[in-house]
């Protein structure tokens, strides 16, 4: 049991690290990006090949696999949304630009997945670094490691947002963008910054998934559910929303499943991915504005007034 | 070892042969067109985001493998798990239909049948949530949908018989089996032209320019006393159902149904290519559009051995028609967002009349 929630943890923070980085290019941009799962898969083969090549621990490469990341987030921007965004286009052709971003990136990943196999003569089309981790003090290490991340982005962006004046920018035009820009505020940075932000989140996310799950080069089409999810439950306006929608969904697609599964059989734990869509659904339903939309001295007061 | 590779020789000869191709770009053609033209209604047309086609069409295919099929099962009163079961259907009705062809024909009809209202169905009850949902919430929400779906579809063996798949009687058994893929060809070539003239009658009439007067503006329509989103339930019912027609077809035609043939990119993504690709909203564009896809698609499946050692490829050329077909839709996007065909006004009987005056 102690495993199935240390699991269940590991799984929430790197889902909210990737419902983060989707938020972040939402609000800042007005970018659904379907291609967050790739880009998480990204990071997992730029661990992977370090790994493979030039034997760097997968703990190791983190600063590497961050830095790729963003310049693949900015790429994606710079190169294919910043152009569509600036003709005026409908966010329908948006989606569908990070639809075919995502395709391009599954096929690239596919195609050096074979590739890497062939060099370093090990099958990369599947993978797994569970048996690179290793256990402080009885716990394991991906667990503190996916803790220590979470921790230190959410100690960086406190700081960042509410202690700079790039922060103050930031936060102005994710607010209010036309004023902001009447203030002066330069809106292609705070863009520029959020799609560096969101693929470095991403790819940090997919070099830690390894460790938990096993990945192939088609495993982004998987987690894209839950990563929206987590992203609506959030609201798709803020970031802490993203957080708590990222354990929400992390939480119970793990171990809702898990607690089924003791009724039902084991069959039940392929099914993870129907919590998610279950719970998306409610909150569409009952909270459209996400569960950090909500605003909860209200609840309670009609709560306690009805009770009372 | 010779005597294998001598065998593959062959076969890679007979795959090559141009009726083969021209035959394979013919049943595709026909599929996707059915397909993207269902879309066009939808997106072209309404502007819905339906980011879930391929659910209908993997609906179309639920409808053969698991509703036809467990009609069969107890018509004939044949007991056991889907995935034998089918293949005893399968046998039983592949005698009756070499005994008496129009078996055959009727057994087509009703599948054709069943699937439209499956898909219709699906259709109606996906588009239900945009009632309250902006365009990217129901773009996502109907993707993730579909997504689910098809998980649930490809993990659970008492649907579709998961990842072993079930059979499907060969509505053509009659025939011997090389024509079996000329009548096929024939079959969806005729069904797609069916349903192309019948959705531009649809289309041509007050109902069309309906739909594009929601894609333009719902206000508009809904100050001219329209129901909103009676039409989007309409519209998405009458695109599903055909959908599902195609995936109906699909599975007649490799004679088996599997959750895995029904993925997104293929049936979601690829869509939206070809009619991104020859023009929205106007059927000549879709034309177009899905036979240069489909001829792009079939050439690239044809000549992968070829491919794969002209430019020494360590990989599978699936991962090439993905960059390929995701670079080309980028490009459409960036540089010519309007398709190869521009958008025209719906030519009623009265503007043609105007038209033809003009010159």
């Amino acid at each position: 049991m102690i495993t199935v929630i240390e699991g269940a943890v590991v799984y929430s923070n790197l889902l909210a690290l990737l419902a983060i980085g989707l938020t972040l290019t939402y609000i800042t941009t007005g970018v659904a990006n379907f291609a967050q799962g790739s880009f998480a898969v990204f990071g997992s083969y730029v661990t992977l090949s370090l790994l493979r090549l030039f034997d760097v621990h997968p703990y190791y490469a983190l600063p590497i696999a961050f830095t790729a990341g963003g310049l693949l987030g900015v790429g994606a921007y710079i190169l294919i949304l910043r152009p569509l965004i600036k003709r005026g286009a409908a966010s329908v052709i948006l989606m569908i630009a990070t639809l075919a971003l995502d395709l391009v990136l599954l096929g690239i990943i596919g195609a050096y997945a074979g590739f890497l196999g062939n060099i370093s003569g090990k099958g990369a089309t599947k993978f797994i670094f569970t048996p690179f981790d290793s256990e402080i003090l009885g716990i394991s290490g991906i667990f503190l490691i996916s803790i220590l991340v979470i921790i230190l982005l959410i100690a960086v962006l406190l700081f960042l947002l509410y202690r700079t004046n790039f922060g103050i920018a930031l936060r102005a035009s994710m607010e209010n963008p036309s004023l902001a820009v009447i203030m002066g505020v330069n809106l292609e940075y705070t863009r520029l910054f959020s799609w560096f932000l969101s693929g470095s989140l991403a790819t940090l996310a997919g070099s830690l998934l390894p460790f938990r799950q096993e990945i192939v080069p088609s495993t982004g089409a998987i987690i894209i559910v839950s990563i929206f999810a987590a992203s609506i439950v959030g609201g798709l306006s803020n970031i802490y929303g993203a957080l708590i929608g990222g354990y929400v969904i992390g939480l119970s697609e793990s171990l809702v499943t898990y607690e089924l599964s003791t009724i039902l059989g084991s069959g039940v734990l392929l099914y993870g991915k129907v919590i998610s869509l279950v719970i998306l659904c409610l909150v569409l339903i009952l909270a459209p504005q996400g569960l950090a939309g909500v605003r909860w001295r209200r609840v309670l007061r009609l709560h306690k007034g009805g009770g009372g | 070892m010779e005597k294998s590779s001598a065998i593959a020789q062959r076969g890679r000869r007979i795959s090559l042969s141009l009726e083969h191709i021209i035959l394979n770009i013919a049943i595709w053609f026909g599929l996707y067109l059915i397909v993207s033209l269902s879309l066009n209604i939808e997106y072209g047309f309404g502007g819905i985001p339906n980011f879930g086609r391929a659910l209908a069409v993997l609906m179309g295919a639920v409808a053969v493998g698991a509703l036809v099929n467990r009609a069969l099962m107890a018509l004939f009163g044949i007991n056991g798990d889907i995935i034998v079961a089918s293949g005893e259907v399968k046998r039983v009705m592949n005698d009756l239909i070499l005994q008496n062809p129009l078996i055959g024909v009727g057994f087509l009809l009703v599948v054709l049948t069943v699937a439209a209202l499956a898909g219709a169905v699906t259709g109606a009850l996906l588009i239900l949530p945009s009632a309250r949902l902006s365009e990217d919430y129901l773009a996502i929400t109907l993707l993730a949908i579909s997504e689910v779906f098809f998980m649930i579809s490809y993990y659970h063996p008492d649907i579709i018989g998961g990842y072993y798949g079930t059979s499907v009687p060969d509505i053509f058994a009659w025939a011997p089996s090389e024509w079996r893929i000329v009548l096929f060809a024939l079959l969806v070539i005729v069904t797609a032209a069916a349903i192309y003239i019948l959705l531009d009658r649809i289309l041509t009439s007050p109902y069309g320019r309906l739909l594009k007067a929601m894609r333009e503006d719902e206000t508009v329509v809904r100050v001219c006393g329209r129901d909103v989103m009676w039409i989007r339930v309409r519209t998405v019912a009458l695109g599903s159902a055909v959908a599902a027609i195609a995936g109906a077809l699909y599975s007649l035609y490799t004679l088996n149904v599997i959750a895995t043939s029904f993925g997104r990119v293929e049936w979601t993504f690829y869509p939206f290519l070809m009619i991104l690709l020859g023009g929205v909203g106007n059927k000549r564009g879709v034309l177009l559009g899905t036979f240069l896809f489909v001829l792009i698609k079939i050439l690239l499946t044809t000549y992968k051995y070829e491919l794969r050692d002209l430019f020494r490829l360590s990989f599978e050329t699936v991962w090439l028609e993905y960059i390929i077909f995701g670079i080309l839709m980028l490009l459409i996007l960036l540089y010519r967002p309007e398709g190869m065909i521009k958008e025209e006004p719906i030519l009623t009987e009265p503007m043609k009349v105007c038209v033809k005056r003009r010159r």
